[in-house]
């Protein structure tokens, strides 16, 4: 878990150095410490704040401890708290020096003003000292007992952090049991809602290894429990209301009655000032209604007021976090804020991350009748001096487009957009053309008038650039020029630094070639020549694959690289909808920000001994390049070891126009020449920097393979090296380049589940069948592992994916393989070590 | 939960470290974050939650003042930020304002307002009449208090009563010589003007602000004349809200002094008379292909600063004259013609009307000992009000 590496920011110049002074603190502390002349409490705070202020500039002051402790006999409650800060600071780098504090925190403990005796036991379970637990028992079940419910509220959190120091020494003074005496007893609500936070920690990591804490754990969301602190949630402080909230929507209502009564005596939640309220409760109500529709949509009716105040009444912190949510539920039910749609303009003042929201907001709720006004406010945006507003605003045009609502005047305001001569519009506009193209092909005379009048010299950008080509090749019987402006371009292939460019320019070349041979035969032979000599291997593959096709027939490139197309009808999403399902389930949490589950992303300290390493931790974050929240980008762009190869770092940002946009399930499913084609177009421009060459993919399928899955082609004597091995960078890179060459539903030998209680078991299980694991975690019921396995020969790397689910004995395996062909084989390889697991 | 909160100056400078947690986060963490901002230009860009390669953030900057919180586990990421903005409310509250200096030089106190404000990483009270109640603010008044008495702290020795009471925002035993209850009706339009005169949108988002000198425990309804134009409140928690449920009265026992009682949205406006509005002041942003300008008024005072940003204050409206601007503006060489237009934002302010057009009806005391001087006053300012061009 180490931080980032960098190195701390050196003191500034008129701070203190450090050496000099901390020793004359020490002097000067050691000569007060036994002092009881008037006015040593005045001269020791000086003291003191100078101590603490050292610390906190980040100079190490733990040279003083031993003065500090000595100077702790005071009874002036800010030196005793600026001491308690300092204790708490260093105790646990020292913790010999720790034991000098115990006593006189003990003492503390024992005043007789409760706001001391709180703040001392706060210090005492802070100090976090291992081997001074034993000196935590006793104050903590004082504290527990005292009159003072303050005393009463440090201590509940106390028992936590004692857990957290030793569990066992927790769990041995009985404190769980007393704390749950609490809860259900103390007249103070923030006792009570301590206590819960506590108990709810403790037997939730207790729950693995110990059936009471697993029942106790479970009695938390029984009907009494729940409605004890239903009926006390008005005196809870709004934020112990969050948690209590939280509780009461993980409970399952016995009936329809219940759950109405449970919103009734909510309800006024939902007008609380507190947004964290607001959300908590809005997440009860959507819980408890997803199985009655029809309520469920009242409850959509319900909410929507409350929501809009929170993004317009905030900061823009706020309203930020609740936008994430809005989003969430708009995509479930677009139809809620469709008459709303106006809250969604952007102000001028807005920081950029609540304009993208709202932006996205606005393409989520068009539809047929607000589409007109939505577009023509998000035309504004785009003439707006903000560049990346800009940008912004087109894609959310395009995505409207296709959506599909009022076509026609979106075509025409795109290509008004082509007209606004600025390089950043025109840029972005013309990949969203092409796509529409692809969409509707029926606009093909109209966008392809305006695209003829762009000089490709004002286009720069690869994508766009890319996209101009694309439509050159593909319209070049409509575009008079279009031969022309190609010679031009291959003219300057040594300047073109994108490779993808390049490869959009042969085949748009090709494909110009087929239709108007005479004028394009020039271009056609600089661009074969220039591409079979590029060093990029993509380029030098392609232009050998169009020369020799072209040599072997014509007529046969023609109907591989020209063949009728039919109109994309739905480009694929980007999130699967059982993902969308879990972050729903998610809702209020930081699953939604990242729209991605949270078994993706948190959980990293309790994920056990052997956790994800930090690196793997991310891995998910490079799956879905498209659409994914500004946050996961921001970590893209940052580590690119990590996450992203540079090929999508380039263009990672934004709307689906890159790669997922591409990768349209109906053309993978089919395996008609046409199609196949199709997909070798795609995969190629898709993927062209990939580390294993796209063109021997495109071939495969030009060869009306498929993708190969009969295993009986394949002898299932599959060797397995048993030396394998792959760190864990290299295995993240390979699985996010990687397609899944299979995905398979097993299940596994119960007794095998009745061996993961032992985390270890199933990796040395799996070893000793020659596959590897490179990490795990997960808790019960659902464990998720990354495995690898090699060929004997070496000549495929096998990665698995394997998620299992203990309590219906299900497995989900993910498989991606070097060598696809032999991906089944290996599949039942690993099936039938997996089903040897437990059994032996 | 939260495991660490960090104060940091505008020049990403740790002003403050509050671990939360047995779990220690180190403060490199900071400079990761002070690159990112670097990277991306300005703080203000940099998105309220993010990921880094150890933590997940969330930050809320005020005034400078980054106030970034750290966590390893899901949380809601609305209560961290919530959470976030009530400690910089409250620190605001109890040092005058916000800056790095503030900071430094109550760096103590702001320990102590943490330490009461959350325990173990999770949220305990933000209310600011509990914790003052807890720790009186650094002022004058308790300076000279301290000197006059002797006492040398600022931590007051009793406990608040408030915590054990049933109303947890009052305590219970206050004292008033004055007996005084103010009602401010504070509005903001937001609106959006498009280049032909259209409105766009437009919202009014209100709060009823309350100040409170009262003795005991009292009991106060509020009713207004015209409830009905409310397209969606949120309360204090003081608000009980079956009364309001049923009769769009608000019954509350206030918390002593200042605090916001309500707020609320308005969509449809009615006409209101408007009388005097005060305070006009117009800005805007040059394109950036404007080279050189010369901008003047028949009213009020222009001003155009090196980014670009022109600020023109008009004051009241005058009654004689539409106030207008005029001059040139010189485009950078090679432009023919003006490709983006500024947008025009309006500040100002309505005395003593409320444009939703708000009444009050009535504002009762229960149990009064004696009568309360009541005042109730109006305002509405120009928030997000903007005009394309």
């Amino acid at each position: 878990m180490a931080p980032p590496a960098q190195s701390h920011r050196s003191p500034s110049p008129s701070q203190p150095s450090g050496k000099g002074e901390v020793s004359d603190l020490k002097t000067q502390l050691r000569q007060l410490a036994g002092s009881r002349a008037p006015g040593t409490d005045d001269t020791k705070r000086d003291l003191f704040k100078k101590v603490i202020s050292y610390m906190t500039i980040g100079i190490d002051v733990s040279s003083v401890f031993s003065e500090m402790v000595m100077c702790s006999a005071t009874s002036d409650i800010v030196l005793k708290k600026m001491c308690y800060l300092y204790v708490g600071n260093y105790a646990k780098h020292n913790p010999d020096l720790a034991l000098l504090t115990i006593n006189f925190l003990q003492r503390d403990c024992k005043d007789e003003d409760p706001m001391i005796r709180g703040l001392a036991l706060r210090s005492l379970c802070s100090l976090g000292v291992a081997n001074l637990v034993e000196y935590l028992v006793g104050p903590l079940g004082n504290g527990l007992k005292d009159g003072n419910s303050y005393v009463r509220m440090v201590a509940a959190v106390g028992v936590l952090k004692l857990y957290h120091l030793s569990a066992s020494t927790c769990l041995d003074a009985d404190f769980p049991p007393l704390l749950k005496q609490l809860m259900l007893k103390d007249k103070d609500a923030q006792v009570v809602a301590n206590c819960l936070t506590s108990l709810q920690e403790i037997w939730s990591l207790e729950a693995s290894t110990s059936e009471e804490a697993a029942r106790e754990r479970e009695t938390l969301l029984s009907k009494p429990v729940v409605y004890y602190f239903l009926n006390r949630m008005k005196e809870f402080s709004e934020w112990a209301q969050c948690i209590v909230l939280e509780l009461v929507s993980k409970y399952v209502p016995m009936d329809t009655e219940e759950i109405f009564d449970i919103m009734n005596l909510l309800e006024d939640r939902l007008h609380h000032a507190n947004g964290a309220v607001v959300l908590a409760t809005i997440k009860v109500f959507l819980h408890m209604t997803l199985s009655m529709t029809d309520v469920h949509q009242q409850v959509y009716e319900r909410i929507k007021a409350p929501l809009l105040t929170l993004v317009s009444s905030g900061s823009p912190e706020q309203s930020y976090a609740v936008l994430s949510h809005l989003h969430l539920l708009v995509m479930r039910a677009p139809y809620i804020f469709s008459s709303d749609y106006k809250h969604f303009y952007c102000q001028y003042n807005e920081p950029f991350y609540v304009k993208k929201l709202k932006l996205e907001m606005l393409t989520a709720v068009a539809n047929e009748s607000n589409t007109y006004e939505i577009v023509t406010e998000l035309c504004e945006y785009v003439a707006n001096v903000d560049i990346p507003m800009a940008r912004e605003s087109i894609r959310a045009v395009g995505k409207i487009a296709l959506q599909q609502y009022d076509v026609n005047a979106i075509v025409d305001r795109l290509l008004q957009f082509l007209e606004m001569e600025k390089e950043h519009v025109t840029a972005e506009t013309l990949v969203l053309v092409k796509d529409l193209l692809r969409k509707y092909p029926q606009w093909s005379h109209d966008c392809i008038a305006v695209v003829g009048n762009i000089s490709s010299k004002n286009v720069q950008e690869p994508k766009a650039k890319a996209a101009l080509i694309w439509m050159l090749g593909e319209y070049a019987q409509d575009m008079q020029d279009s031969p022309y402006i190609l010679e031009g371009l291959v003219e300057n292939w040594d300047e073109e630094d994108s490779a993808e460019v390049r490869l959009h320019l042969l085949t748009a070349v090709v494909k110009c070639f087929l239709r108007r041979a005479p004028e394009t035969q020039k271009a056609l032979g600089d661009a074969l020549a220039a591409g079979v000599t590029d060093f990029h291997q993509d380029v030098h593959d392609r232009a050998f694959l169009y020369y020799r096709l072209l040599k072997y027939d014509v007529s046969v490139a023609e109907r591989i690289v020209n063949p009728p197309k039919q109109a994309v009808s739905v480009f694929a999403d980007t999130q699967s909808s059982e993902m969308k399902d879990r972050i729903f389930d998610e809702f209020n949490s930081l699953s939604v920000v990242y729209q991605k589950p949270s078994y993706m992303f948190t959980d990293k300290e309790h994920r056990g001994p052997f956790a994800f390493s930090e690196e793997l931790g991310n891995l998910s974050i490079g799956t879905e390049p498209s659409d994914a929240a500004v946050a996961a980008q921001r970590v893209e762009a940052n580590d690119k070891d990590l996450l992203l190869g540079t090929s999508e770092k380039e263009e990672g940002h934004g709307y689906g126009s890159n790669g997922s946009a591409y990768s349209a399930p109906s053309y993978n499913a089919s395996t008609t020449a046409g199609a196949s084609q199709a997909h070798f177009d795609l995969v190629s421009i898709d993927q062209p920097s990939t580390v294993h060459p796209p063109v021997s993919f495109a071939i495969d399928d030009l060869l009306g393979l498929g993708m190969p899955s009969a295993p009986s082609s394949v002898p299932s004597t599959l060797q397995l090296n048993a030396k394998a091995s792959i760190d864990a960078n290299a295995f993240q890179q390979k699985w996010r380049q990687q397609p899944i060459s299979l995905s398979q539903e097993t299940s596994i030998d119960p007794r095998g589940v009745a061996g993961m209680m032992n985390p270890q078991a199933l990796p040395q299980h799996m070893q000793g069948h020659s596959i590897n694991c490179i990490a795990s975690g997960g808790q019960a019921p659902k464990f998720k592992f990354f495995f690898f396995a090699q060929k004997e020969d070496g000549s495929s790397a096998y990665l698995v994916e394997c998620i299992i689910n203990s309590s219906s004995c299900k497995v989900q395996l993910k498989i991606k393989a070097d060598e696809q062909a032999t991906s089944q084989a290996f599949s039942e390889l690993f099936q039938s070590a997996l089903s040897k697991f437990g059994s032996a | 939960m939260l495991q660490c909160i960090f104060l940091l100056s505008d020049s990403g400078e740790v002003l403050l470290e509050k671990q939360l947690t047995g779990h220690r986060v180190d403060r490199a963490i900071c400079d990761w974050l002070w690159d990112q901002i670097l990277t991306q230009g300005e703080s203000l860009k940099l998105v309220p939650v993010i990921a880094s390669p150890t933590h997940y953030l969330f930050q809320v900057v005020r005034e400078g003042i980054t106030f970034l919180a750290c966590t390893q586990v899901e949380m809601p990421p609305l209560m961290a930020i919530e959470f976030l903005c009530r400690v910089a409310d409250v620190l605001s509250n109890y040092l005058d304002g916000l800056n790095e200096d503030v900071i430094k030089d109550n760096f103590v106190i702001v320990y102590e307002l943490l330490d009461e404000m959350i325990d173990n990483g999770f949220p305990l009270t933000t209310e600011p009449n509990i914790l003052r109640e807890m720790l009186a603010p650094p002022n004058i008044v308790s300076k000279v208090l301290s000197i006059v008495t002797g006492s040398t702290s600022n931590v007051s020795n009793t406990l608040p009563g408030a915590t054990a009471s049933c109303v947890p925002w009052r305590k219970t035993d206050l004292k008033h010589a004055t007996n005084e209850v103010y009602v401010d009706l504070v509005e903001e339009m937001d609106a959006t003007i498009n280049r032909d005169g259209n409105l766009v949108k437009c919202e009014i988002y209100g709060e009823v602000q309350v100040n409170s000198n009262l003795s005991g425990l009292p009991d106060l309804t509020l009713s207004f004349a015209n409830p009905s134009i409310f397209n969606d409140v949120s309360f204090h928690p003081c608000v009980r809200l079956r009364p309001w449920e049923a009769n769009q009265i608000l019954s509350f026992v206030p918390p002593d002094g200042q605090f916001t009682l309500m707020s609320y949205r308005v969509m449809k406006l009615k006409s209101t008379p408007i009388y005097s509005i005060d305070n006009i002041a117009v800005q805007f942003r040059l394109p950036p292909c404007v080279a050189s300008s010369d901008l003047s008024s028949n009213y009020g005072a222009v001003n155009v600063l090196v980014d670009k940003t022109c600020s023109w204050t008009i004051g009241r409206m005058p009654k004689d004259k539409a106030p207008s601007m005029s001059g040139t503006l010189v485009l950078e060489t090679g432009m023919e013609r003006l490709h983006v237009f500024p947008t025009f934002q309006v500040g100002f302010r309505i005395m003593g009307v409320a444009l939703s057009g708000l009444k009050i009806d009535k504002l009762d005391l229960k149990n009064p000992l004696s009568r309360p001087h009541k005042g109730f006053r109006a305002l509405t300012r120009g928030g997000e009000f903007q005009v394309r061009s």
